[in-house]
């Protein structure tokens, strides 16, 4: 299809969610381009595409059930499945240019210079009412909690949906908690004050302060990865000793890491620790 | 201060043929109808530990550098050359390109 | 078992078969027991566990097989097919039946160990035996396959394991009687710096076998983080800087760089013990 003019947005929406839903998606919504005054200049959809009218946002492939009961932590090191949804935005994509004959681009799931997401994919998932942030981090949707979440920047301008009138987090368990212990389950596993990431505070069943300490946490969730290969190739090249620097550079962390460079899709969500004690979305979690 | 868990050199000397024969590093006998060889039962990390009086992580490490360490660089480089004799000799003689030379041996050929 | 656990079984195995495996076998997880230690056991992976689906694919296509050119399997040689259907096998699991189901981790944690063995998983499931090539488990209608498996908490009906090994062939048998060496002990022998050596019994059974992994990293993982790792203990140990600079820019450094960059398609690196195994040929035979 070429002709814009032609096109039914709030029918093509539909479509969209239809096939998202049909190739494996939870969810799915939409962000208006323009309502990305939050990101710094250079990380918002228009700077990935020009004339940018909406972001598609489309969630899922979290683990499953039996994985968050596994007693094996690495388990899940080696076993995610974010790639999926990347696979489904590109299909979106795909779909948005050949059935609609507007532009579309998938937001990369890497980072761009600087360790800098390209556009924020947690901002998308926000914006598009998908989810909302937590304490712990990451976006969660009230009912399905964790998930991973993938987008997709077009010209289409597509009806957006709004953010979440009520936040995901805290969960009611969890503000009950802090009434009690002045902690929830994900700064109690996780705390800053004691080698942790996660600090915060609760008032009237809202998240009023967030602490976190991103470096440390990704010595945990990018275990073995690239930040393990930096450190590795620095201390190798500082010792002076040629048997110690094979000693290093065949260890167990640098082979683990190397293994995990080469399976970065399926191995970059090291650490679920905060999530696994975080009763949004526990239901979807309980199985026989 | 050790920044990250490796082994020293000597420990490392002290065991590593000890730590690879356990390990399944030569696997002998695997077939699930034979018995366990002996010399090399293919031991997990903890049970190594256990016979050798090492602590897991330690065993870890030194299979893990023992490993890497069985065969110089140069069989690397070998293996290429291997896989390329091997497989254009197929392509152009099929099975005799494997079992020429077993077949002369029995039949008293040089 | 019920009616309801053989219609689940079906139901099960006719998706995974969709999904693109080429064979599926269910195991009873009580079977590692004889097998493994503590640890490596489903159980140690899912509490609950009651079955493990395994499923397996081809590898290389026909075509592959038939190139004279042994790089174009090294790096087009696994599609990772089985993956994609275990993870459908998982999420019908638990989104259809309710039961846990995850898959079960493959992937090296400590060296060249996995958590859970995917070779011992196809043999317990009835997929395949233990054979004189590298203990690779092969298929008696296909031979060499990839696996992937699902551990779960729903109880599904237990394949039994196969009655009559696969390997050795009865033409690898007779060969073995004649000329002292099956085709992959002789593409492959220990004396000649190879991996692999064995014996086949009065019975026509494996009756001694012998494999060197070290060695077989070296071609089957010719390269990818292990070359990468020796050559890097080379290139900071050398101290003439020309010289470091020209190992970095090498050929041999270059691969290993880019074999991790695209290891997932370029994990195997070997087949000539497989190349020359009678297991599965008819169905590498086309026009």
């Amino acid at each position: 299809m070429s002709a814009k003019e032609t096109v039914d947005f709030a029918q093509a929406k539909t479509e969209l969610a239809a096939e998202a839903a049909r190739s494996g998606a939870l969810l799915s919504g939409v962000a208006a381009a323009a309502a990305f005054d939050a990101a710094p200049e250079g990380r918002r959809p228009v700077d990935v595409l020009p004339r940018a009218e909406a972001v598609f946002v489309i969630g899922g492939a979290a683990p499953r059930a039996g994985d968050w009961v596994s007693p094996n932590y690495q388990h899940m090191e080696v076993t995610t499945t974010s790639d999926r949804i990347q696979t489904i935005a590109l299909k979106i994509a795909r779909v948005i240019e050949d059935r609609f004959g507007y532009y579309a681009v998938c937001v990369p799931p890497g980072v761009d210079r600087g360790q800098q997401p390209f556009v924020s994919i947690m901002l998308a998932a926000e914006l598009a009412g998908c989810g909302s942030r937590s304490l712990a981090g990451p976006v969660l949707h009230p009912e399905y909690g964790f998930m991973y979440f993938a987008a997709v920047i077009t010209t289409l301008p597509l009806p957006s949906d709004l953010p979440l009138d009520q936040p995901a987090c805290p969960a009611p368990e969890c503000t009950s908690m802090y009434a009690a212990e002045g902690t929830t389950p994900c700064l109690k596993v996780c705390p800053l004050g004691d080698g942790g990431c996660l600090a915060g505070k609760l008032a009237d069943g809202r998240v009023v302060e967030r602490r976190y300490d991103p470096v440390r946490c990704a010595t945990r969730v990018q275990n073995y990865w690239v930040p393990g290969f930096q450190h590795v190739l620095k201390e190798t090249l500082a010792e002076p000793d040629p048997e110690r620097q094979k000693m290093m550079l065949f260890s167990s962390l640098f082979t683990r890491t190397l293994w995990s460079m080469t399976y970065a899709n399926v191995s970059q969500g090291q650490c679920a620790e905060c999530l696994r004690v975080c009763p949004v979305g526990r239901e979807r979690r309980q199985k026989h | 201060m050790v920044s990250f868990l490796f082994v020293d050199p000597e420990t490392y000397r002290k065991y590593k043929d000890q730590v690879l024969a356990l390990s399944h590093a030569v696997q002998v006998d695997f077939q699930e109808h034979l018995p366990s060889d002996q010399d090399h039962p293919a031991l997990s990390d903890r049970e190594i530990g256990e016979r050798l009086g090492l602590d897991e992580r330690v065993v870890r490490e030194i299979r893990c550098v023992a490993e890497r360490d069985a065969y110089g660089i140069e069989e690397f480089e070998e293996a290429a050359r291997f896989k390329d004799r091997a497989c254009r000799d197929w392509a152009r003689s099929g099975m005799s390109a494997v079992m020429k030379p077993y077949v002369d041996k029995a039949k008293g050929k040089s | 078992m019920t009616e309801g656990a053989a219609q689940r079984t079906r139901e099960v195995k006719e998706l995974a078969l969709a999904a693109g495996a080429d064979v599926v076998g269910i195991a009873d997880p009580k079977r590692w027991a004889e097998h493994v230690p503590e640890g490596a056991r489903p159980a140690d992976i899912l509490p609950g566990v009651a079955s493990v689906v395994v499923v397996g694919n081809r590898g290389p296509t026909a075509g592959a097989w038939r190139s004279p050119n042994h790089r174009v399997m090294e790096i087009n040689g696994y599609d990772f097919r089985n993956d994609a259907a275990i993870h459908r096998v998982a999420d019908h699991i638990e989104h259809r039946h309710d039961h846990y189901a995850i898959q079960a981790p493959g992937l090296p944690t400590g060296g060249h160990l996995p958590p859970f063995s995917m070779m011992l998983a196809a043999v317990l499931a009835g997929l395949g035996t233990r054979s004189l090539a590298a203990n690779i488990i092969l298929n008696p209608k296909y031979g060499l396959l990839y696996y992937s498996a699902c551990l779960t908490t729903l109880e599904l009906e237990f394949d039994p394991m196969l009655e009559q090994d696969v390997c050795p062939h009865r033409m690898c048998v007779e060969s073995y009687r004649r000329f002292g060496k099956t085709p992959c002990l002789a593409a492959c022998p220990v004396e000649e710096g190879g991996c692999l050596d064995g014996s086949i019994g009065a019975d026509g059974r494996i009756e001694h076998s012998y494999y060197d992994r070290e060695r077989c990293v070296s071609r089957a993982m010719n390269f990818g983080i292990n070359s990468f790792q020796k050559a890097l203990a080379d290139i900071v140990a050398e101290q003439d800087q020309e010289r470091r600079e020209t190992m970095i820019h090498s050929d041999f450094f270059s691969r290993s760089c880019s074999a991790i960059t695209h290891y997932k398609e370029s994990v195997a690196q070997c087949f000539e013990c497989m190349r020359v195994c009678p297991i599965g040929r008819a169905e590498r035979k086309l026009k």
